[in-house]
């Protein structure tokens, strides 16, 4: 069973080329002897083109003893956010260049949110994309959820997962980052904020309208689980199911192990977030460790030949 | 957690003493149909199918055959129960100083015990054994037990993917 990394970040060369010619953000451009990130809500980050060498990615995933790795757009560039034709042409350069990377890499579609196109996304499916990636602030309450079914109906028919990662929707592509806060600043407080919302407001619309649509949420989900005593307070329903899980993203051994405590070790993959973070190995023993690269993310995927419930 | 076959049981909506889980072993014991289809036999190692998981309680049926041992080992702050529906167990408690108590669970038998117990399960029946296992809250963090050559007793906290997710488990 191969071991899966079900969330890494790559910008293929015809990606990196698009935001550079772009005069507004998200973009890129040289400093000095460097390349520059410009984004909404998150001010400038430094570039590393390595960072997005396919030969290099791949030496990383040897080192990490990792067979296949699965990569996502990088939602808080806020490119799924654009007008529909700014979003067009880099969605096009992101798809093109991953659909060509080698074949440990799968990949995640990415959804443009100004107009969301299910017949895009079939297409992207049938040339191998896993699944899609749409940000959480696209996801954030009961009625975004629903304004998506038609894409989520799409997934669910062709047995494709959705992945849900941090990111702005058209709505909130502008929020920028407060005065004086730190670079860390919005991964602490809007994407914690806006994958609780998108957990709760999935548990609620779409679950029920989507009983066989197999999703995975960043990030243990901002540990909303963990919330669950809270819900129950609050009058709401905790029930798990066994086609949601989360991914591991930037979290260690003490918050993973609380998510396993209340979801159970099933619902738990790896997911690394390389190379915005460097991928990390919980200490959790041999069990949970083969749970969450191997077992979990095959079922995650749909490869697994059984599901945990007969 | 929402297998539907489960629900008649009753909803879990805190989590359930001594007497509970054993009701519950027992009554999913009475009902073949729900844990049957999930027995699976294998000479190597014992074989786990978690029948039901939600915030308060997990469910497992554990096939088991000749000398599958678990070593002794405790549940952390879990209290369970254990129903056996086929063949027989041999269920061991640590005495210091002394030889376990020993009590054997023939098919029909059920016990429940709380979160300060140790113990080992073992089988060494001629045939294959299977037993429901209920654990309140669901079985999270667990002990193992070993004695050290200066005759010292070890305790190892694990996950308890370590004993009913095993890494060798088929998919």
């Amino acid at each position: 069973m191969p071991t899966i990394d079900v969330h890494q970040h790559l910008w293929p060369e015809p990606l990196l080329a698009a935001l550079a010619r772009r005069r507004r953000p998200p973009m890129i451009f040289r400093r000095g002897d460097g390349w520059t990130l410009r984004m909404h809500g998150e001010g400038e980050w430094p570039v590393d083109p390595r960072d997005h060498d396919p030969d290099r990615r791949a030496a990383l995933l040897d080192a990490h003893d990792v067979d296949r790795a699965l990569v996502a757009l990088s939602c808080p560039l806020g490119i799924e956010a654009l007008p529909a034709d700014e979003a067009a042409p880099l969605l096009e350069a992101y798809h093109a260049g991953v659909a060509e990377l080698p074949a440990r890499f799968g990949a995640w579609a990415a959804v443009g949110l100004a107009e969301p196109d299910p017949d895009a996304l079939a297409g992207l499916l049938d040339r191998g994309f896993v699944g899609a990636c749409v940000t959480a602030d696209a996801l954030g309450e009961p009625s975004a959820v629903i304004a998506l079914a038609p894409v989520l109906a799409l997934l669910e028919r062709r047995g494709a997962p959705l992945f849900v990662h941090p990111g702005p929707s058209p709505y909130t592509l502008l929020a920028e980052r407060p005065v004086g806060a730190p670079a860390w600043w919005p991964a602490m407080t809007r994407y914690v904020a806006s994958m609780n919302a998108a957990w709760h407001a999935f548990a609620v619309a779409g679950r029920p309208a989507h009983p066989g649509l197999r999703v995975c949420f960043a990030m243990l989900a901002g540990l909303a689980p963990l919330q669950r005593e809270r819900l129950v307070a609050r009058g709401g329903d905790p029930a798990t199911d066994p086609l949601t899980f989360v991914d591991t993203s930037s979290y260690g051994a003490r918050a993973i192990d609380a998510t396993i405590r209340e979801l159970g070790v099933d619902a738990l993959v790896h997911g690394s977030d390389v190379p915005v973070v460097p991928g990390r190995e919980p200490a959790l023993g041999d069990a949970v460790r083969a749970a969450l690269r191997d077992r979990n993310p095959a079922r995650l995927l749909s490869t697994a030949t059984e599901d945990v419930f007969a | 957690m929402t297998h539907p076959s489960l629900t008649p049981l009753g909803g879990f909506e805190r989590d359930l003493d001594r007497a509970a889980l054993r009701r519950l072993v027992g009554e999913i014991a009475a009902r073949p149909e729900l844990w049957r289809p999930l027995v699976t036999i294998d000479a190597e190692s014992r074989r786990f199918e978690q029948l039901w998981r939600d915030t308060h309680i997990d469910v497992w049926v554990i096939s088991w055959m000749h000398g599958h041992d678990t070593g002794f080992h405790d549940h952390d702050v879990s209290q369970g129960a254990v129903a056996v529906v086929d063949g027989a167990l041999i269920e061991e408690r640590l005495v210091l100083g002394g030889a376990p108590l020993e009590r054997r669970h023939g098919a029909g038998a059920a016990f429940d015990f709380d979160a300060s117990h140790v113990h080992r399960m073992r089988q060494d029946f001629r045939g294959p054994a299977v037993s429901i296992h209920a654990y309140s809250p669901p079985l999270w963090r667990m002990g193992t037990y070993a004695v050290a050559p200066d005759g010292t007793l070890r305790r190892a906290s694990i996950s308890y993917a370590e004993e009913l997710r095993p890494v060798d488990a088929a998919a």
